[in-house]
């Protein structure tokens, strides 16, 4: 028993790593933060994309919902491969683009980043689309009424009320995509699970593992519970009108 | 010779799927005129209605406002499309069932915001005006509260004073009433009589008999998409000619 102890949860392991560890997890915030602007970003052009009317636009449409279809259907480890394998060895891109060193950053930093906003850009679109579908058509009615063009309506009637209905399903998104920023470590980007599995290979323990996990959950576990409460404000928003006290 | 009508309805046709909702209507209305429609449910009559803003574009037909085809315009690429969406609804106003208003806006700027994305006025110009529109329909007092704080009926009151904002020629009510509960109705009937008398042209689908026999220059009573009877209230209203029109009558009145 001492022995799996020892294995999983050698505290003076932990302890002697932990500053390396701890900065190589920041690798993964900062791989969270940044494709997360993007990913929220291309996920709403993406819908609204999506929502254009008419038939002038069903190629867009077409386009969009094939997109969608296809990076939500992928492994985002493919996706990466492809990235990381392929975009340096295509000589009519630009060598600044095809490997980027931007802001200081690796070129396996920016595949992932790239890789990631694709696939997490497909998945917010429907979490943006679920909530401009639950604004009721009414809404979009009476501003196009008004002599707003579909842009205005969708900008100053629909998405306002959109965003305010889906906070807990995006924040579901976040949090796995935090987690998936790990894959990035299969092309080389240092980050925690990189250098944890270094030092397990060093050592062949896994405490530093357990340490990395632990960062995570350090972290997921309270916004789990904010996703509860923002159910909860809207469910009591739903049942205002019925008298029902949320306290 | 008479002026141009207001608005023109030459033989309308629209369906959805296989069901045909209107069969062929033709209505003129004349500037300043109050047109009250009856007709059960499922009678075309809201279908009419927001064929007029082009809400619903009819499939065959053509309309006409102050004689401008919508329809049917010069072109037919989509700039001229989209000319002849801005042209109508800068002309028409519309007022819903259910109201509508946008809850993440206040009264004040549910009345502001068209006026200044669409027509371009300052956000001072805007307020001003929709100040003076929301105390005119009796909501002074309220400018600054959510829809979610308004009783139904003031929050039809807010719809008709957003619509009144972009000064429409003519005013379109979508059973504007029915939502409401019984003693909520008259505040709103009372603000569409005052703009009746102002001399708005409007077109009213709605139920409330009292208000159309008291309001209306003309009532059309419409069923299974076509107009059955069309003439003063006094006539349409109290001697029916159409066999049709009197059991509708008899059944509204039952009640």
């Amino acid at each position: 028993m001492s022995e799996f102890f020892h294995q999983y949860f050698d505290f003076h392991y932990m302890g002697e790593h932990f500053w390396e560890v701890l900065e190589a997890f920041l690798q993964n915030l900062l791989i969270f933060a940044v494709v997360a602007v993007l990913a929220l970003t291309w996920g709403l052009i993406l819908a609204l994309l999506r929502q254009l009317p008419g038939k002038k636009f069903m190629p867009v449409r077409f386009f969009t919902i094939g997109y969608i279809d296809l990076f939500r259907a992928i492994p985002i480890l493919i996706v990466i491969l492809l990235i990381s394998g392929g975009i340096p060895f295509l000589e009519f891109i630009p060598k600044d683009i095809r490997i980027p060193h931007w802001l200081g950053k690796p070129d396996p930093f920016w595949y992932g980043v790239a890789a990631l906003m694709l696939v997490y850009g497909a998945f917010t679109a429907e979490v943006y689309r679920a909530g401009i579908e639950a604004v009721p058509g009414g809404q979009m009615e009476a501003a196009r009424s008004l002599g707003m063009s579909h842009w205005q309506a969708m900008r100053h009637v629909v998405v306002p009320q959109a965003v305010t209905l889906i906070p807990a399903p995006m924040l579901n998104e976040m949090i796995s995509l935090l987690k998936d920023s790990t894959l990035v470590s299969v092309i080389a980007f240092a980050e925690s699970v990189l250098i944890s599995r270094e030092l397990l290979a060093q050592s062949f323990n896994s405490s530093a593992l357990m340490l990395t996990g632990a960062f995570f959950i350090l972290i997921i576990l309270p916004l789990a519970r904010v996703v509860d409460r923002l159910i909860a404000r809207n469910q009591g928003r739903i049942t205002r009108g019925s008298h029902i006290e949320v306290a | 010779m008479a002026a141009e009508p207001m608005v023109k309805l030459e033989a309308i046709r629209k369906s959805f799927g296989q069901l045909e909702v209107l069969k062929g209507v033709d209505i003129e209305i004349a500037k300043g005129e109050v047109v009250c429609v009856l007709g059960p449910s499922g009678s075309g009559k809201s279908t009419l209605l927001r064929c007029v803003n082009l809400l619903e574009p009819p499939e065959e037909g053509d309309i006409f406002i102050e004689g401008n085809d919508i329809c049917k315009g010069p072109g037919s690429g989509s700039g001229e499309q989209s000319w002849r969406l801005d042209f109508v609804r800068q002309r028409v106003g519309i007022v819903f069932q259910q109201f509508n208003l946008f809850p993440h806006k206040t009264a004040l700027e549910n009345v502001t915001l068209a006026q200044e994305k669409v027509l371009g006025r300052s956000r001072q110009e805007a307020r001003e005006k929709a100040t003076e529109l929301l105390e005119r329909v009796g909501l002074g007092d309220k400018v600054d509260q959510y829809p979610e704080r308004l009783s139904g009926g003031q929050q039809q009151r807010v719809a008709i004073a957003r619509a009144l904002a972009m000064d429409p020629q003519v005013m379109l009510f979508d059973e504007v009433t029915s939502a409401l509960d019984p003693e909520l109705v008259k505040e709103v009937l009372d603000t569409m009589r005052e703009l009746a008398e102002e001399g708005m042209t409007m077109i009213v689908v709605t139920h409330e008999l009292g208000f159309a026999g008291e309001v209306a220059d003309r009532v059309i009573f419409m069923d299974g998409g076509v107009i059955v009877e069309e003439g003063p209230p006094a006539e349409v209203l109290e001697n029916p000619r159409e066999d049709r029109t009197k059991q509708f009558l008899g059944l509204v009145l039952d009640r």
